[in-house]
């Protein structure tokens, strides 16, 4: 074992991690927006909305994620006339910003299906109850629907969040050098795959050791209710410091 | 009609082919206890839900406290004219479900002082000063800091009365309240909308409580295939049913 060699590539990969994390927190930030908006639609119960979505989902879970990006970059470059008088050359030029766009579309289609199965799992009745109470329309949506099904869709939307991590590595196909792209040019300078592709391994594999931990650390955070009641003499939770402060 | 709390006229609502509601009318004056009860089809859950208008209804005319819901004809059939009337009304009117529906993700205190807090628009402080007082009230003030899922269902339905006082309606509806409840845990629930009646609050009740329709409501209204059957002073009722139908009701209900 050459541990020299282990700990320059391991120095060398490491530097692709900041593109790896911006590719990943971008795409999911903008993708989840986007993929509520399709959920809504999906629920909305108006037909020319509901079927966009689901066309939408369709085509884009249907594709593979790489064959995506290469029409995104490669595909929509031949237009590149058209798209200059559009204005959007400056975007559709950049790899970065063509990774970002193809990972956001992917995932808001995943999302939209894993947020419409929270949305729906929400009970009819606590529903009723915030009707009954004079909340308006929003209200409801923002006090209780809302956080009611981030609880039960957190689960399935970690699994969405670590397979974006993962799926950034498809993004050194049009010439970005996150992890995945530095450990090509190392193996191409040193002909040494197997280290290279292990470190490179290792490092998605923390990543998303630390990924799966927050989402566990959050949903824990998240279900109280689940959870034995508390036992000890003070069953109250502490003030918030916003109502004491009021 | 001016001193009316709730008033309904001529009340109609259909579920596709089947007239659940034939024209049912109805007045609670300022303090009056109301059971309603029927077998299950008449149509008084229908009723009390249409009331806050969790069921729109087809015809006839709500009014609360002097207010009238105002609704529009449209190709869905009615509909209230103004969401926002309908949201402002529905603050005055509290509303206790048979299955609690008691909002999972916060504690009993945060489910108290919700509406009062984001609806109405209180101090925070005093919202849950009152909240604690009305958890008190009904005695689950140790369980503050609990979730629903930690009640047994008397509690939680103990829970959901002391939400619905927080909002200080102007009238409570209760939609079969015991009708979940395992039987030992009936009487809990009875005893705090016995001590509500007591105070002099308006309260419409559904029920298959035939005790408390006797014991503790001031007028029972009897619904029969979605039209008012008999109604009247509870006593007199109980004591020579008048109609048949209310008659052959009590005595299986017995």
């Amino acid at each position: 074992m050459d541990l020299a060699f282990l700990w320059s590539t391991f120095t060398t990969l490491i530097e692709g991690v900041p593109l790896l994390l911006e590719l990943a927190a971008l795409s999911l930030a903008i993708g989840a927006v986007f993929a509520l908006l399709l959920a809504t639609m999906r629920l909305s119960n108006v037909a020319v909305l509901d079927w966009t979505a689901q066309g939408y989902i369709f085509v884009f879970r249907g594709t593979p994620l790489l064959v995506q990006i290469f029409l995104i970059y490669y595909g929509l470059g031949q237009f590149r006339p058209a798209l200059q008088d559009l204005g959007l050359w400056w975007f559709f030029r950049e790899p970065f910003y063509c990774a970002v766009f193809a990972l956001t579309l992917n995932t808001a289609a995943y999302a939209a299906e894993i947020f419409r199965g929270g949305l729906l799992s929400v009970p009819h009745g606590q529903i009723e109850a915030a009707k009954a109470c004079g909340m308006s329309r929003a209200m409801r949506f923002r006090r209780i629907t809302l956080p009611i099904a981030i609880r039960q869709a957190l689960p399935a939307y970690g699994n969405e969040i670590i397979l974006m991590v993962k799926a950034t590595s498809l993004a050194s196909v049009i010439t970005l050098m996150e992890v995945t792209g530095l450990a090509h040019r190392l193996i191409a300078q040193s002909f040494r795959a197997v280290e290279v592709f292990v470190v490179a391994g290792a490092i998605y594999l923390f990543i998303n050791f630390v990924v799966t931990r927050a989402i566990l650390m959050i949903e824990w955070r998240l279900s109280p209710h689940l959870r034995q009641p508390p036992t000890a003499e003070a069953p109250m939770k502490p003030e918030p410091a916003h109502a004491r402060g009021a | 009609m001016t001193d009316a709390a709730v008033a309904v006229q001529d009340l109609r609502k259909s579920f596709g082919a089947l007239e659940v509601l034939k024209g049912v009318s109805l007045t609670a004056r300022e303090g009056d206890v109301i059971s309603i009860l029927g077998a299950s089809g008449s149509g008084k859950s229908t009723m009390l839900r249409c009331i806050n208008m969790l069921e729109i209804p087809d015809g006839g005319v709500v009014t609360i406290g002097g207010e009238t819901i105002l609704m529009r004809k449209t190709r869905r059939g009615m509909q209230p004219a103004d969401p926002h009337q309908v949201d402002r009304i529905r603050s005055q009117v509290a509303m206790v479900f048979q299955s609690f529906n008691l909002w999972s993700h916060m504690t009993i205190l945060e489910n108290v002082v919700e509406a009062p807090i984001h609806v109405q628009k209180r101090d925070k402080v005093e919202a849950r000063e009152e909240g604690m007082a009305l958890l008190e009230k009904v005695g689950i003030a140790d369980k503050a800091g609990h979730y629903p899922s930690h009640l047994s269902g008397g509690q939680q339905q103990r829970a959901a009365i002391a939400r619905a006082l927080a909002m200080r309606p102007r009238v409570m509806l209760f939609d079969e309240p015991t009708s979940a409840l395992d039987p030992e845990l009936v009487g809990e629930v009875l005893r705090v909308m016995r001590s509500l009646a007591e105070e002099g609050r308006t309260m419409l009740v559904v029920t298959h409580e035939m005790g408390f329709a006797r014991d503790v409501s001031n007028r029972v209204m009897f619904l029969h295939q979605g039209v008012v059957e008999c109604e009247g002073e509870p006593q007199a009722m109980f004591a020579d049913p008048e109609s048949e139908r209310f008659r052959q009701f009590i005595s299986s209900h017995r």
